[in-house]
């Protein structure tokens, strides 16, 4: 072996993460953009490359758009929401004049349903909405409803169930990342603001957003990326098809139905992955580019 | 410069790794002892399956084969995970020499380049009599792959108090009669409703009846590469809407908790209304696995034990079942085919198997490692008529029998076994008909036509299939 110069070891250290990288990381998504051209099932040992095909195929097809749809959907309606409570808590939460107590208790108990299994979860509701399940058997004797609904196969009740539980399990996370990113603020700048007569709304919206943008990018990346992939519940509320009449057909779920359909098309499969992943790399993109720091650019004069 | 270096140590390091990842299937590690026999090393066999059933003849046939290790490998399909690691596995050096094929899946076995030509058991097929159907499943092109050991015909197990109420009789000849085909089927669910006032139903879920329309079309559905509807799904559709329309369904779902408290007679609706289930469409394994454990209630205060009979029902059909086929890449072809046959196609091997000679005792004589929980149940319905015939009678007085109120239960399969069918059956048989479960259930709520439906079930078709030609 050759010896290393003592500047060099560095990359000895980085080497254990770059190798992981590289064939954990890298080679699988080389692997998928070049699944996506062949016609490739688990099924047969030969393939070809087909070219486009794959792409025109899902472009032809109106459950994948409709998948794509959904996901958007069920994620938007969601983030907005999850937003909106996390922004309400936290600010609760670390405002000095407020003082709530037991903070760290509340903190817990929203961070809570986060711990728990999405097939848990997913069993759970699926249970208490079920056609004989206590939902209906608790409003049908109370006499709100005439007669027991199959809720489940109503795609706007599976819709809102699935927004409703990643609502659930996502917002503690969430307020939590805002929280860390609020207390970090120098109480010194709302001083110095209440010194010179800035109104709550004013404090919020000339210190407390500027200061935590960076951890609102990432809380908008991150969810993006998760809510682009959403799978767990969606998948196991239903048939794992995405029924009522596709209304909770994520993109994943698409993209696994190809996989596990009997011939396992992972040509057909990794096309949706590669789809996917180039709408929320732009669409991320778009959101650096759209939140990025102002001062980093070319400096203007501002006076 | 000296960046340059580091780079290309870097590089170095990496070529190293990655070339080791690029020849997996070091032989050296994996492979068993199969070349260097005698040596006092057993012969390993890898078998891989989804339930632990096979693991009791796994131990059987060590003990015919003292010089062979059978190791088993059970993944459990809960989820599809036995699927996704099989196909996962495929074409790389992992691959088990023989592996359990569950009936939803077997046909894309059968008809890959996976399964290694097993057409030389055929022989002792024919001499035990298999039931054609069972064999034809494992059959491709004409070339034999796959084999069982059990044969699942369909039939149709009723309530006998429920049938003397409303029919004045609970004997099985004559409800065979009274429900011989779907039109008699039909009528005889009208009686049921007027008779309780609606509160038995004739069946539980509309599930309940696919199978049986499936598995007598006349087309299979993938016909020359393009999607076929046979007039016998047209059919299917047109009852279950009877059904559900007039109230002879209970509304439940398959394998969900409806459907299972019919069996115990603890169903309630929504308000609080007892409701009872006259019938369920179940195959052999139905009775021991899924209506026996289920036919008293968690709380033991209901049992509909003794109270069921069984008789072939309105149409014959095939539901379920566990194939063994040979990998091709097996390094122990002729072992793994021994294996297949001493399962499947072995006369004693099945008659232990049925009779309940498997106990966890004589298993732990062979293998004390063997679990507590592990033994094989007398009842399981065998493929091989010649060794059906020649048990049937000692189950007379069995648990089964007992629960069917004295009917052999044997005799109800065997009696359904010779019609069944399975020549049409497809790889992509399963895909294609779970396809079919969400747009038939939303014609059926009303929230779509008749040709709304076709036309949903058809774009997740082409959603799965994408070089299936459909019109």
């Amino acid at each position: 072996m050759f010896k290393l110069k003592h500047h060099q070891y560095g990359y000895l250290f980085v080497a254990p993460f770059i190798i992981g990288f590289l064939v954990f990381g890298l080679y699988p998504v080389v692997n998928t953009i070049v699944l996506s051209f062949t016609d490739r099932t688990l099924m047969s040992s030969s393939y070809s490359f087909t070219g486009l095909r794959n792409f025109q195929l899902l472009f032809a097809d109106k459950t994948f758009i409709t998948a794509i749809k959904n996901t958007w959907q069920l994620w938007l309606m969601n983030f907005i929401p999850q937003m909106g409570i996390a922004f309400l808590l936290s600010i609760w939460f670390t405002n000095n004049r407020l003082k709530l107590r037991g903070v760290g208790v509340w903190r817990m108990i929203f961070y809570m349903p986060n711990l728990m299994m999405a097939s848990a979860v997913a069993a759970l509701f699926f249970s208490l909405f079920s056609f004989y399940g206590p939902v209906n058997q608790f409003l049908v004797r109370a006499g709100f409803l005439p007669e027991a609904i199959d809720f489940l196969r109503k795609p706007a009740v599976a819709r809102g169930l699935v927004v409703f539980i990643q609502w659930w399990m996502w917002f503690g996370q969430t307020t939590i990342l805002l929280m860390a990113a609020m207390t970090a603020i120098s109480p010194s700048l709302y001083e110095a603001a209440l010194v010179d007569g800035a109104g709550t709304i004013q404090m919020f919206l000339r210190i407390t957003l500027p200061l935590i943008k960076p951890v609102l990018v990432y809380v908008l990346v991150t969810s993006l990326v998760g809510g682009m992939q959403m799978f767990d519940i969606p998948y196991l509320l239903t048939d794992g098809r995405g029924s009522p009449s596709n209304s909770i057909l994520t993109n994943t779920i698409n993209m696994y139905m190809k996989f596990h359909s009997s011939k396992g098309h992972i040509g057909a499969a990794s096309a949706v992955g590669l789809v996917v992943f180039l709408m929320t790399s732009i669409v991320a993109l778009l959101i650096f580019f759209l939140l990025r720091e102002k001062h980093d650019q070319p400096a203007k004069a501002k006076r | 410069m000296k960046r340059l270096f580091g780079f290309l140590a870097v590089l170095m390091v990496m070529s190293l790794v990655l070339g080791a990842c690029g020849t997996p299937a070091t032989p050296a590690t994996e492979a068993p002892a199969a070349d260097v026999p005698a040596t006092g090393e057993k012969t390993v066999l890898n078998v891989w399956s989804f339930t632990n059933e096979i693991l009791t003849m796994a131990v059987a046939f060590e003990k015919s084969h003292p010089d062979v290790d059978v190791v088993y490998t059970m993944i459990p399909m809960t989820n599809g995970e036995y699927q996704t690691k099989l196909l996962a596995t495929l074409g790389t050096a992992g691959v088990p020499d023989v592996v359990a094929l569950e009936a939803a899946f077997v046909k894309s076995y059968v008809e890959s380049d996976f399964l290694a030509d097993i057409g030389d058991l055929q022989k002792y097929a024919d001499e035990l009599k298999v039931y054609p159907f069972v064999y034809e499943v494992g059959m491709a092109d004409g070339v034999h792959k796959a084999y069982a050991y059990q044969a699942t015909p369909g039939a149709l197990f009723y309530r006998r108090s429920l049938a003397k109420e409303y029919f004045g009789t609970d004997d099985p000849v004559e409800m065979q009669e009274l429900l011989g085909d779907f039109d008699k089927y039909i009528a005889a669910a009208e009686v049921i409703k007027e008779k309780s006032g609606g509160d038995t139903y004739m069946v539980s879920s509309n599930g309940d009846f696919q199978n049986l329309f499936f598995a007598n079309r006349e087309q299979p559905w993938v016909v020359d590469g393009k999607l076929t509807v046979d007039p016998m799904v047209d059919k299917m559709v047109e009852t279950v809407k009877i059904f559900r329309d007039n109230g002879y369904e209970a509304r439940a779902t398959q394998w969900q908790e409806g459907w299972f408290a019919g069996m115990n007679d603890t169903l309630t609706d929504a308000a609080g209304n007892p409701k009872k289930i006259f019938s369920y469409f179940l195959p052999t394994w139905g009775l021991p696995y899924v209506l026996y454990p289920n036919s008293t209630s968690s709380d033991g205060a209901s049992t509909t034990k003794g109270d069921w009979a069984v008789i072939e029902g309105p149409l014959p059909y095939q539901w379920g079942g566990t194939w063994l086929g040979v990998m091709k890449e097996t390094k122990n072809m002729d072992l793994a085919k021994e294996f297949v046959r001493f399962c499947t196609l072995d006369e004693e091997n099945l008659t232990n198997w049925a009779t309940g000679v498997y106990t966890n005792e004589y298993l732990k004589a062979i293998d004390p490692t063997v679990p507590d929980d592990q033994y094989q149940a007398a009842g399981d319905f065998v493929g091989s008529q010649v060794v059906v015939e020649k048990i049937m009678a000692s189950f007379d007085e069995s648990e089964m029998s007992k629960f069917l109120g004295g009917q052999n239960s044997y005799g109800g399969f065997a009696a359904a076994a010779p019609s069944v069918n399975a020549r049409l059956m497809q790889g992509s048989d399963d895909a294609i008909q779970r396809a079919l479960n969400d747009p038939l259930n939303s014609y059926l709520e009303g929230t779509i036509t008749l040709d709304e439906m076709w036309a949903t079930w058809k774009d997740a078709v082409r959603n799965e299939f994408p070089d299936l030609i459909i019109d």
